[in-house]
């Protein structure tokens, strides 16, 4: 029986999550002199996406680059016009606090430079143009942790939130439980920065399982269960974008080729269908080569990239058949014709950015340097991803006062660069934030009602393993959602989740900490899960991730809008809302930029 | 270019160059191969021609006309 004895903490700032964003966050913040707590689910040292390493940092732009010229640069890219859809706004204040950000991860130790001092950068194909730092940071986790550790920030490894705590509409704090003792712990917060990543466990078997040692989803790890978005959900907080699910290719063999470095050489792999007939290369070379500027430093202009083409009526062309592709699958990959020297780089890629994965291919007998990878093209999906996440505005807070979302979390946000850069704005602003933050109260009988869902998994006989719900889910989203909607799925998929909600989660059975644990990640993963069937019964057009059989065409009149839901009295609202235009008057914060 | 040998399995077993040096300079000095692997990228980094930026271009635009000939259409 797990330990029900209370500990209670107060801090300024809680940080929740200690990856590439929240450590950042945290840190920034208690450079500033205030009180932090960072609670990490698994261990900082090694959590999240980064936690094998990372061997790119993405792109920057030149310091002072006005809103229009980096309007004009992206255009074609940011709206929901058939690509992504995010608030323009926060990713101008990202990109324009970049150069910042990367002198500040000096500060905390992560290298990043040749030894004459200059920056390591590489040629980018494929974002846009930008160069993009070729960095060597396998150890930027444990580097961070122990940057962290050392500003004084008191950090909580192996301690899950079970939820977030409020009072008249702000938050005051959370709750949560350590995972290797059952201890009960609150938190009592003025503000609290939620930096728990994306969502990656509501599909089928291929994407990260607890109980699976998988590697080939490293910028998704088996941890990402959606916490943050489930806890800001219940608490009020709206999230966006979740029926974009995402899709490609699932690289069968070696899952581990870092295509961070290794695409922006601008060296296409070659490809062959299991017919043996030659083609162009999915993953993880990608497009064509582009005329990518060579500027050989961070900060120089990069060409602009050229528009999508457009079908008549502004409409994108169809996406390729998906019948057509699975027939052609498997595709095998290879690499084996680059020149020796992109190898060996190849090879230092691996290692920076998943050693690990690289040691598994190379005791299975897997050498990428001369075999055939290969890849399925099958069109389902694998999690939810970059679209998606926690409505901010600008200022990154969501609707909850005082709770704010950074890095993956965010919706439109992904990938280190923006994450560590998020992390440190937001840390940054948090003395000016608690300056006119009350003192928290909390409501005990929340707290209360918190420590009963924290603890009923362990008052549980014979009950059902966590695993196993977990299981059920993704069936249900699989089978229910996949990756080809349509109506009369999703209604059954909503019917079968909620059944499997109202009888199976009551039951789940947490008798050690480590299932206590496992048992309210469930319960993240089975609201997300809901969120995701009812966003896609909503959206009645197919558009980037998100296909409809029913209505396959995009809808011109859901150009820039974005499906936002929140819960309202226990149920789940879902609606549309125009996302924001980009201020075009606004210039970044001299203190970043 | 290979595929699976007849038994379904790959090639014989191997060691990638950068992974033997890791190795090595982990167990001379017993450390993780976490910390050998940032000694070992450094020296292995030294053969590689990453700064020499004419080579780069050389090997990418080569490569680049090779892939355009064998689609035979403008980039």
């Amino acid at each position: 029986m797990a330990k029900t004895t209370e500990k209670i903490i107060e801090t300024d700032v809680l940080v929740v999550g200690g990856g590439i964003a929240g450590c950042p966050a945290a840190y920034k913040a208690a450079e500033k002199g205030l009180k932090v707590t960072l609670v990490e689910k698994s261990k900082t040292e090694r959590s999240g996406s980064a936690g094998q390493g990372i061997d790119h940092h993405s792109g920057t732009f030149p310091r002072g680059m006005t809103p229009a010229a980096f309007n004009e640069q992206i255009k074609g890219v940011t709206r929901y016009t058939g690509e992504r859809g995010f608030d323009p706004n926060i990713r101008y204040i990202l990109h324009a606090a970049r150069d910042w950000s990367i002198a500040e991860l000096e500060k905390m130790g992560v290298p990043m430079r040749w030894d004459d001092g200059k920056f390591m950068v590489i040629d980018v194909a494929f974002h846009g143009g930008w160069p993009v730092l070729h960095v060597h940071w396998q150890n930027v986790k444990p580097i961070m942790a122990k940057a962290v550790k050392k500003m004084g920030v008191n950090v909580l490894d192996r301690t899950m939130v079970v939820d977030l705590l409020t009072n008249k509409g702000r938050v005051v704090g959370a709750t949560a439980i350590n995972s290797r003792t059952g201890e009960f712990i609150i938190i009592k917060a003025k503000t609290v920065i939620l930096a728990t990543a994306k969502c990656a466990r509501i599909f089928d078997s291929e994407t990260p399982l607890p109980w699976k040692y998988k590697f080939n989803f490293h910028w998704c790890p088996a941890s990402v269960s959606g916490d943050g978005w489930a806890m800001a959900y219940r608490a009020g907080a709206e999230l966006a974008s979740l029926e974009q699910s995402g899709k490609g290719s699932r690289i069968r063999d070696d899952k581990a080729l870092s295509w961070g470095n290794f695409r922006g050489w601008g060296v296409e792999g070659k490809s062959t269908n299991w017919k043996g007939e030659e083609g162009r290369s999915g993953t993880p070379s990608g497009g064509p080569p582009s005329g990518a500027q060579r500027s050989g430093a961070p900060g120089a202009a990069p060409e602009a990239r050229p528009a999508p083409p457009k079908t008549e009526g502004g409409v994108p062309p169809a996406p390729p058949d998906p019948n057509r592709e699975a027939a052609n699958s498997p595709k095998y990959n290879t690499l084996a014709h680059i020149p020796d020297d992109f190898k060996k780089r190849t090879e230092v890629a691996y290692v920076d950015e998943r050693m690990v994965s690289m040691v598994i291919s190379q005791e299975r007998g897997f050498d990428f340097r001369s075999h055939y990878f290969e890849l399925q093209e099958d069109n389902r999906p694998m999690q939810l991803h970059q679209p998606c996440g926690v409505f901010v505005g600008s200022d990154f807070q969501t609707r909850v006062k005082g709770l704010y979302a950074i890095g993956d979390t965010v919706y439109g946000v992904h990938n280190v660069a923006l994450a560590a850069t998020n992390g440190f704005i937001v840390g940054d602003r948090m003395p000016e934030i608690i300056k006119n933050t009350p003192e928290p109260v909390l409501d005990m009988a929340q707290v209360e009602s918190q420590r009963q869902v924290a603890m009923a998994s362990t008052q549980v006989k014979d009950g059902t393993n966590p695993v196993e719900l977990e299981a059920s889910i993704r069936y249900a989203c699989t089978r229910y959602v996949g990756g080809q909607k349509a109506e009369g799925k999703l209604r059954e998929g909503i019917r079968r989740l909620g059944s499997l909600k109202r009888e199976f989660l009551p039951k789940l059975q947490g008798d050690n900490p480590h299932f206590q644990m496992r048992s309210l990640e469930v319960r993240n993963l089975m609201d997300i899960a809901e969120l995701h069937m009812l966003a896609s019964l909503e959206r009645k057009e197919s558009r980037f991730d998100h296909t409809r059989l029913d209505y396959p065409k995009q809808d011109p009149a859901l150009d820039n809008m974005v499906i936002v839901q929140r819960l309202e009295n226990g149920k789940p609202v879902t609606e549309f809302r125009k996302l924001p235009e980009l201020d075009m008057n606004q210039k970044p914060d001299p203190a970043w930029c | 270019m290979a595929f699976m040998d007849e038994n379904g399995h790959y090639e014989s077993k191997f060691e990638y160059p950068l992974w033997t040096l890791i190795k090595k300079i982990a167990d001379k000095k017993d450390i993780s191969y976490s910390e050998a692997s940032q000694e070992a990228i450094l020296e292995y980094g030294k053969g590689i021609r990453y700064r020499d930026e004419a080579y780069y271009k050389m090997e990418v635009d080569k490569r680049n006309n090779e892939i355009l000939a064998a689609r035979g259409r403008p980039h």
